[in-house]
């Protein structure tokens, strides 16, 4: 068998070829994440990591394994369908441990809905709340939990 | 020149090949080990993001601005403070054309002071001169074909399978472009990571099975969130569609958004 001789200057190519070629396809081998490709031409576990965040809000569900009696008012009324976190504020660390009262509540929150605004809906309840009542608290008069009933 | 074939030479061949053997389960060991850095959660239990496709359904004519869906938007996902929104709502007023004019419309004023989250002020037109006024929550369109993650340079960004237009914090660069080519403004640079951020749908929420914050503390469901693989009893996504006139934003660009909007004039972009 005759050996082949090649140019130096052709081996020298021919190995640097290899080399970087070489290089990155260990560096490929290595970086390249095993999820990547799961589900497309991105990193899967990016799904799972954003998935992994820690919640804010409970949601009502959670409201409801304590406080099924306050809830229950709620929904046979026509504030149903507010979410306990809509006024009480975002209460998962309330959920998580009871000792963690959530936010107190402020007694003004019933204007950030109800004050008379021209670009509200016509079939939604307003009033001009310094013309309404000049006193401290809207539940002087009016039930959060059962709005359309006296107190 | 020709070596002869001995013995000493064919031996150290084999011993060679077996040692290039041995090296590759070093290499896989050692594989693992530099992925253990890149790989940390998974998805909760039960979760199948190819056995979801999740839509948004917006109801303007139930909205009344009160701005709690893009405060509770703010805090679930930590937005940073500042004009920086996933969501936010915008007020569209509509003035009565001037006399005489002969149109049928006057300007439109659109604002949207710090998202909405704290209300809106007097309209910039008097009440007596407004013909018609309402609000418009905004949010990602979940396109179907997003031009925000055809730019993106390093495939940081990318349309889940669940129908979720997502970003990979780790992959993203920063650059920019995705906050430019997305038609709807819903992306922008946040100034703690310094990477592209976006509405998720409340990814951390919906795998668990509860809905996006703003869903939930939406007080009139203005916002109605489905999935159109598993649609619920009585699925709010259908009653949607039976009682609206339904549509979506810039259709004409070829987007094919999955936030579906009723009771919207034409001025909304």
């Amino acid at each position: 068998m005759k050996r082949l001789h090649l140019p130096p200057q052709i081996v020298r190519l021919v190995l640097l070829t290899i080399g970087i070629v070489g290089s990155y396809l260990v560096a490929r081998y290595f970086l390249t994440p095993p999820s990547f490709g799961e589900y497309g031409w991105y990193r899967g576990s990016a799904l799972a990591e954003l998935a992994s965040r820690d919640q804010v809000y409970a949601g009502t569900k959670a409201c409801d394994e304590c406080h099924s009696e306050e809830y229950q008012k709620l929904l046979g009324n026509s504030h149903k369908t507010l979410s306990c976190e809509g006024c009480h504020g975002p209460s998962k660390a309330h959920a998580d441990n009871p000792d963690v009262k959530p936010e107190i509540l402020n007694y003004s929150h019933c204007v950030r809905c109800h004050e008379a605004n021209p670009s509200r809906p016509k079939w939604h309840k307003q009033i001009v709340a310094r013309d309404h009542y000049t006193g401290d608290r809207c539940t002087e008069c009016h039930l959060p939990h059962q709005p359309s009933e006296a107190p | 020149m020709k070596e002869p074939v001995s013995r000493r030479s064919v031996l150290r061949k084999i011993s060679a090949a077996l040692a290039g053997l041995a090296t590759l389960p070093v290499a896989k060991t050692a594989q693992a080990a530099v992925q253990k850095i890149l790989v940390s959660a998974s998805l909760p239990r039960g979760y199948d993001p190819k056995k979801h496709k999740w839509v948004m359904a917006i109801d303007a004519n139930r909205c009344i601005g009160c701005g709690l869906c893009a405060e509770a938007c703010k805090r679930e996902n930590h937005v940073p403070e500042g004009p920086f929104f996933r969501t936010w709502i915008e007020r569209y007023i509509i003035a009565k054309p001037k006399e005489g004019s002969g149109e049928a419309r006057g300007e439109t004023f659109v604002d949207s002071p710090n998202g909405g989250m704290h209300g809106f002020p007097e309209p910039p037109v008097p009440k007596e001169d407004i013909q018609h006024s309402f609000f418009v929550p905004k949010l990602c369109n979940l396109c179907e074909r997003s031009p925000c993650t055809q730019v993106c340079p390093v495939g940081a960004t990318f349309d889940a399978p669940d129908g979720a237009v997502l970003i990979d914090p780790k992959y993203c660069i920063g650059c920019g472009f995705c906050i430019q080519a997305c038609p709807y403004g819903c992306r922008f640079l946040s100034p703690v990571t310094k990477t592209a951020e976006k509405c998720t749908l409340c990814y951390h929420r919906i795998t668990r099975g509860l809905r996006p914050a703003c869903v939930e503390v939406c007080p009139t469901q203005a916002r109605i969130f489905g999935d159109l693989m598993n649609p619920l009893p009585e699925d709010p996504i259908q009653r949607f569609y039976q009682d609206n006139r339904v549509q979506t934003l810039k259709p004409h660009l070829g987007t094919g958004p999955r936030v579906f909007y009723a009771g919207i004039d034409k001025e909304v972009r």
